[in-house]
Parts: structure tokens; sequence; C-alpha cells
């Protein structure tokens, strides 16, 4: 298996891989899974004032799935949320170079992001 | 930024040893007869591969005119395998093997499939025993053929193949055993076993890739599966590779189990000993009766593309090389009923004569450091994540 620089680089240093206070004001949660691929995600985005203040996210999974989770939790921090609610995580990891067979495992990190957005969606 | 490679992966392949390869270059550069040729410097030749065979022959106990030479041990399981089986057409075979044999042997016996030979696929114990009980109770009178690896390439473990031997034997059905792990590790004594083909490479044994052997109890015939020659008794057509057939005689003289075994043994053991402080590591493999230079490890909880990836400064497999590039998980650990998260999750450490005693306490402290990073990554994540 070849990986990009790009993965290489987020998969050294994800730095979004992280768990966010549960207590923060405003945070979201969202997992999604897909054990036939051998992937879990869940990401964490705390939301308040209608931005995207800061992100976190845990993962089981192959580097271009730690790294295309780390370039997506990178895009949405700082974003507003109606930005943020546009994300097109396959276009924002065309750069990683991630292999065709690959691909369903950027739609569980969609998954997860959408599921934070019903969470935020309830609640609001 | 990246440390130096430690290199633990000889069950892979190995260095060549600088005595081999001194000894191929002097001749290439000096001897470039064909070994069937009948003038001077084809006897030459002739004589060089016949020393090389005796020296092979030697170190596994085989008269060195039952070994056909070959080009590694994926050829030699290919003849061994389509070589008895494909001998009578007219008549249903049966071919007994078990599931977690290299795919040199796997794939052939389902292309043979293909073509109408019966298989059965023995399975393993969970601890990754291919009991001897279960592969003669598989033999009908149909049965041609057996073939089971004498120690495993991906776990270590050694199978029972006298038992098998003498079970075969005493229902007149042949016995194969691919020994490429095996040869010049552990004891091997072909002329006094009850083997009748037996796999042979080179390249696991500090020697050149691109060279194995075959070897033939007196009574076995083969059809060829080359054609175009009558090297090799008939059996292998092809213009003998005088060089690399000398540096596989070289390797199997250099190779001495009684020194290197103790050694690799204590090596592989220390290895374990600091891997078994990382939560959760359990072996995979009999510990009691594995092959010294073999340690098969899961790590529960990390991701095994991941794993392996962190772990990129130390050379180590998934399991077998030869599989390297295929996204499944390894067939011999789900067939010891491992799930394929766990066994994604396992790694194969394989220490040889070039391992240094310093290198086992930085293997384990990188794979310690990995593993806890990629944890940490996957904190909160699911019990089948771990399971």
């Amino acid at each position: 298996m070849e990986y990009s620089p790009a993965v290489v680089r987020h998969f050294d240093a994800p730095h979004w891989a992280r768990e966010l206070p549960r207590d923060a004001p405003g945070l979201v949660s969202g997992d999604a899974e897909d054990r036939t691929l051998h992937v879990w995600i869940r990401f964490q985005l705390q939301l308040i004032d209608g931005v995207v203040r800061a992100v976190g996210f845990r993962a089981f999974g192959c580097p271009h799935t730690v790294a295309a989770a780390n370039v997506v939790a990178e895009w949405l921090e700082g974003r507003s949320v109606a930005k943020a609610r546009g994300i097109d995580v396959r276009g924002l990891c065309a750069h990683l170079t991630v292999p065709v067979e690959k691909l369903g495992k950027l739609l569980r990190i969609e998954d997860a992001v959408a599921a934070c957005w019903r969470t935020y969606s309830q609640g609001s | 930024m990246s440390a130096a490679e430690i290199y633990l992966d000889y069950a892979a392949t190995a260095p060549v040893d600088p005595a081999v390869s001194a000894a191929m270059a002097d001749c290439l550069a000096r001897e470039f007869g064909n070994p069937s040729s009948l003038h001077a410097t084809g006897r030459r030749a002739r004589q060089l591969v016949e020393a090389a065979r005796a020296a092979v022959g030697a170190r596994v106990g085989a008269p060195p005119e039952r070994l056909v030479f070959t080009s590694g041990a994926t050829e030699s399981n290919n003849l061994a395998l389509q070589g008895v089986l494909l001998r009578s057409r007219a008549r249903r075979v049966h071919l007994v093997t078990s599931r977690i044999e290299h795919k040199s042997v796997l794939d052939v016996a389902h292309a043979l499939e293909q073509g109408g030979v019966a298989v059965t696929y023995v399975d393993a114990t969970p601890d990754g025993h291919v009991e001897p009980e279960r592969v003669l109770e598989a033999i009908t009178p149909d049965t041609q053929l057996v073939s089971i690896m004498h120690v495993n390439n991906e776990t270590g473990v050694i199978q029972d193949v006298l038992a098998i031997g003498a079970g075969c034997r005493a229902r007149g059905v042949l016995l194969h055993v691919d020994a490429a792990q095996s040869a010049g590790k552990v004891p091997l004594d072909l002329a006094a076993a009850p083997i009748d083909l037996c796999s042979l490479t080179a390249h696991k044994l500090c020697g050149p890739k691109g060279v194995g052997a075959l070897y033939l109890a007196p009574r076995v015939t083969l059809v060829p599966q080359l054609h175009g020659g009558e090297q090799e008794r008939s059996l292998r057509a092809g213009t003998l590779a005088t060089h690399q057939i000398l540096g596989m005689g070289k390797a199997y003289e250099l190779a001495d189990p009684a020194r290197e075994a103790p050694r690799l043994a204590a090596l592989r053991d220390r290895l374990w000993q600091a891997l078994a402080g990382i939560e959760g590591a359990r072996q995979n493999g009999d510990p009691g009766r594995r092959a010294g230079h073999i340690l098969n490890v899961s790590f529960p909880g990390v991701e095994g593309e991941s794993l392996r990836f962190a772990l990129r400064d130390l050379a180590v497999s998934a399991g077998s090389a030869c599989a390297a590039d295929s996204p499944e998980a390894s067939h011999v650990l789900t067939g010891m009923g491992r799930s394929d998260v766990l066994a994604g999750s396992s790694l194969r450490f394989s220490v040889g004569r070039f391992t240094a005693e310093d290198e086992i306490p930085e293997a384990a402290a990188r794979v310690a450091a990995a593993v806890a990073r990629l944890r940490t990554l996957a904190e909160s994540a699911p019990m089948w994540c771990s399971a």
C-alpha cells in the first residue's frame, strides 16, 4: 500500500485526535462504524454562537481513515455552522489520494459528522 | 526523523550471507558453463552443481540424487502437488491439506479443484496445530497425496509431520511437506522420515532468491510441469543456474540448526518477554511446539494496517509476506479461530542470523509506543475493535 505525503503527515501528527471535555458547552458528538471495513469514527464538535469552536475525533481505522478524519476536523474548526454543514468530505480529502477500495471509509466519516449535525438540530 | 530500520522479517526473506554472495560472485565471474554440456567448461559447472546438491542433501538428510533443483519453494510446491495429482487423469483423485498452508499450496489446491481434483482442507486447532488424527481421518480410497507444511510460516508452529507421514505410509498415501521455514532451522532427516516429497528454498536461509529444490523419495513418480529439456532427470526442464544453485549449497552448508536455533529461540523469547508487558498482547501459536525464529503476537484494540504503518521503521509482517498486498486478514490466524480484526492486529516477528541482541528491546519499545498511540487514537472504540 502506498501512502501520499499528505496521508503520512496527517497520520503521524493528527492534531485533532483528541477528546473534548464532556461538560464543554455546546458539545455534540456522533459515531459511525463499519465492521466489515474495520472502521469506527467518533467526532465531537463544540458549537457556540453558530461557530464550530473546537473539534475532536477518535478513530479505529487505517492510515487513510485517520488522515482523512484529521483533514475534516482541521477544516471544520473555526467555520460557521452554516458553512460547516455543507462539508464535502470526498472533495476535501481528494489530495490524500485515498484508494477507491477505501472510499467507503470516508463515508463513515461523513456519517459521524452528520450524526453530530443531527444531535445539534435536535437540541436547537 | 525516522529511526534506523530494524529487520525482524527473516521468515519473509533473509539477508544473503556474505560468504554465500562471495561464492556466487566468484562463480559468476569464472564459471559460465552449461552444466549439461559435455566439454570441460560444462563439466566444471556440473561439478559445482553436484557439490551444491550434496551440501543441500547433507543438511536435510537426503541422498543428493533425490533432489531436483527448482526456482524456489513455490515452484517445488507446484511441482509436488500437480506432478503427483495430474499423473492419472482417468481416475478420481483426492488431496488432503490444511487450511493454514502457505498460499503456494492452497492456491495450487484451488486450481486443481477447478480441474476436478477433490480436496479436503483440514481445520487447525486454536493453537495452530494440524492434528495428525484429523489429517488421517480425511484420507479416502481416492487420496493420492497429503500436503502439510513442517513449520507454519506465520506462527512458527511445528506440525507433527512424522506422525502424519507414518499414517500416510500405512495407508499407501504420499506425503508432501513444505519445509521452506524449517530446513536448516529445525532438525530434518528426510531419508529417515516418512516423507515422500519435500519443498526446500534457499532465501530463508541466507541464500539467494530464485532457487530451491524438491526432494523425492525413491518410489515417487511425477509428471513434469516444465517441458523443454531433460535437466534434473527430465523432471524440471531449463538450463541449471549454476551460481544460484551454488549459492543454495553454500547457504545450506553454513546453516547449523544445532548452533543457531538456541540463539534465535533466546532472542525470540526475549522479544516476547518485552512485548508481554503490552496490555492484552497475546501469542498466536503453541509456544511449546514452535520453531525458534518466529513469534506471532496480537495487539487487540489497534487497527492492523495503521499498526504496520506506524511501525514502518520496523521490518515485520502482518502474516505471510507473499500475501502482504492483500487486504484480507491472515487465513492462518482466522483458520485458528481469530476474528478478522484480531488477525489484522497481529504481527509476525522473525529473527535470524544477523539479528543483534540490542535490536530486541528497541524493537519492543517501538511496538509498545505505536500500540499506545493507536489505542489512544481509538479510545472509547466499541468492543468489536478489540475482539
